[in-house]
């Protein structure tokens, strides 16, 4: 019984971990504040279990998921790529309306409000990744590899220019770079491994529905990177950690789920401004939020 | 047979005006403040639940719930300024770690209304007799007559204020600059609370007629302000009529829309005219060139 109370949590970990550090990629590394992450995620969740749904195998439903995510990005890129700051926000956090929207009233292929629901687990290579344990491992292969990619993007001379372009954007194009192109690819990138997280998600839980990729979503992601530290992978994958398991004492106390929701949403929320307020660069952050 | 044209015509100039009304008091503390005050949409939220919790359950007279609920409104934008906006000014914040934080206050508003309320609608009750009047085969409530007239009232006081009273000019000219309008002895604190105050007073009044007009959920605060923010980027942010006129071309857009769409596409028909705004016209029909941040 607490074993497989561990697996789920360790579960949760992996799967917000690829999506934190997804988003450190754009929020941190390309310093674009980013709040449409949510619906990548969410995008790459309904079209992995659309696909799983249609018998397809796990590996190719995650790869179209996440490849589709990254589509999005683009194209999420190209209205927003002027813009900065608060009108980047506005715009992003548009997106993920109109994404959420969507989801809700394509009835026909979505199930609305409804959701999807019996997604199948994993199966592919002859292995069938139903039990927690086995779904683990599959997890954290996808973690290993999400992170490795990533490290090695940011570590990159793409990413040296991606953080160059972020600090002055000018001083970039000066040099000869194509920033337009650079922010851009950054979104897509990011959008792919949300993508894969989305997928995931639905496989693990097996059941979606809209109202999980909403802004009050958003918030223990937002919150994974700040408290990580913009621009610090390390760092994210510790501030995963706090993040999914401080609201796990709350389980024990025994509140009914109508007052849990609202009470870890309140913590999350408390807890963001006390890192705003007291400790701005979080656990390992290089950089301050612009 | 209801005239449909007439009847999107007012669903829309209706939708418009709450939209206006949502806008124009986020509008007046971002131009002064510069930063996004996402959690005006909490401040709504809360306060319509305020409203219902006045009139419906302590069941006071409506009459007296509405000056109170305005109230109630000015003193918690003023108190978010207070408590979570000013340390974090004083700490030279920049306005990215402020929207961060708005974005955050807005879900704790929100959550609080949830735990507080639950998460079923609520509705307030209208003490008068809300029967629909017949204008050229298309239909308008007394209700919304009077939210068509509050929104019309506003944009003229609020232009008055801007433009006629000392206030307003110290606004506007800590809006500009802030530094300059501290060495004419213009205390840039004292105006960001007096932005606060009358911009949530503002959201106050939009909360009345908003509770009144659809029902009053703990979600509603973030379509709202989204919205809010969308009319007053069409329209050009800081200006006051921009910011009526961009709401009440989303209010149209959005209920022309469902001509051709289902009604749940509503925001998403929104956002799309955002996009298209941002991609052609990014400082709005009445903005300011180098108003760009």
């Amino acid at each position: 019984m607490i074993e497989a109370y561990f697996i789920h949590l360790l579960i949760l970990i992996g799967i917000y971990l690829i999506l934190g550090i997804s988003l450190q990629l754009s929020f941190g590394y390309g310093g674009l504040l980013n709040l449409g992450h949510i619906s990548f995620f969410g995008i790459g969740a309904y079209v992995s279990a659309l696909l799983s749904l249609n018998g397809f195998s796990f590996i190719f439903c995650m790869i179209v998921a996440a490849l589709v995510s990254a589509f999005f990005g683009w194209l999420l890129s190209i209205p927003t790529n002027r813009l900065k700051g608060d009108y980047l926000a506005l715009a992003t956090l548009g997106f993920s309306f109109v994404v959420y929207a969507v989801l809700l009233n394509w009835t026909d292929v979505t199930g609305g409000s409804f959701g999807l629901a019996n997604i199948p687990r994993p199966h592919f290579f002859g292995i069938t990744f139903a039990n927690n344990f086995s779904f683990l491992i599959l997890v954290y292969i996808s973690v290993f590899i999400s992170y490795l990619l990533i490290s090695r993007i940011c570590n990159s001379r793409f990413g040296k220019v991606i953080e160059a372009t972020r600090d002055d954007e000018l001083a970039s194009k000066s040099l000869g770079k194509n920033t337009f192109k650079l922010k851009s690819l950054t979104l897509t990138i990011s959008a792919f491994f949300a993508g894969i997280s989305g997928s995931l998600f639905a496989a693990y839980i097996t059941f979606i529905d809209p109202s999980s990729f909403t802004l009050t979503t958003l918030i223990p992601i937002l919150l994974i990177v700040i408290i990580g530290g913009l621009t610090s992978l390390p760092g994210t994958i510790l501030a995963t950690i706090v993040v999914v398991l401080i609201p796990e004492p709350l389980r024990f106390v025994g509140f009914p789920s109508s007052i849990l929701g609202p009470v870890q949403q309140i913590l999350y929320a408390l807890l963001l401004l006390a890192i705003i307020y007291y400790r701005p660069r979080g656990f390992y952050g290089k950089i301050d939020l612009e | 047979m209801t005239n449909i044209f007439l009847q999107l015509l007012i669903n829309g100039l209706v939708a418009g005006s709450i939209y206006a009304l949502v806008a124009s008091g986020f509008s007046l503390i971002y131009s002064t403040n510069k930063f996004v005050h996402f959690a005006h949409g909490g401040v709504i939220v809360l306060s319509s639940y305020f409203l219902f919790w006045v009139s419906s359950i302590i069941g006071w007279n409506f009459y007296i719930a509405i000056p109170l609920t305005i109230f109630f409104a000015s003193l918690l934008g003023y108190l978010i300024n207070k408590v979570f906006y000013k340390p974090l000014r004083t700490r030279k914040a920049s306005a990215s770690v402020l929207l961060v934080a708005s974005v955050a206050i807005l879900i704790l508003l929100e959550s609080i209304a949830l735990l507080l309320f639950g998460a079923d609608v609520k509705t307030v009750a209208l003490p008068w007799n809300n029967q629909s009047i017949n204008i050229g085969n298309a239909f308008i409530t007394p209700l919304q007559i009077t939210i068509l007239l509050t929104t019309a009232i506003l944009f003229v006081a609020l232009h008055m204020l801007m433009k006629k009273t000392k206030l307003g000019k110290a606004m506007r000219a800590v809006a500009d600059n802030k530094d300059v309008a501290e060495i004419l002895g213009i205390s840039s604190e004292k105006i960001y609370s007096g932005t606060f105050i009358i911009g949530s007073a503002i959201g106050g009044i939009a909360a009345v007629l908003v509770s009144l007009e659809q029902n009053i959920t703990p979600l509603m605060g973030i379509t709202l302000i989204i919205k809010g923010f969308t009319g007053s980027i069409i329209g050009g942010i800081g200006s006051v009529p921009g910011v009526i006129l961009g709401s009440l071309l989303l209010g149209f857009a959005e209920n022309f829309g469902t001509w051709f769409l289902s009604s749940g596409f509503k925001d998403a028909i929104a956002f799309v005219l955002l996009f298209i705004f941002l991609l052609i016209k990014p400082h709005g029909i009445f903005g300011v060139k180098n108003n760009q941040k």
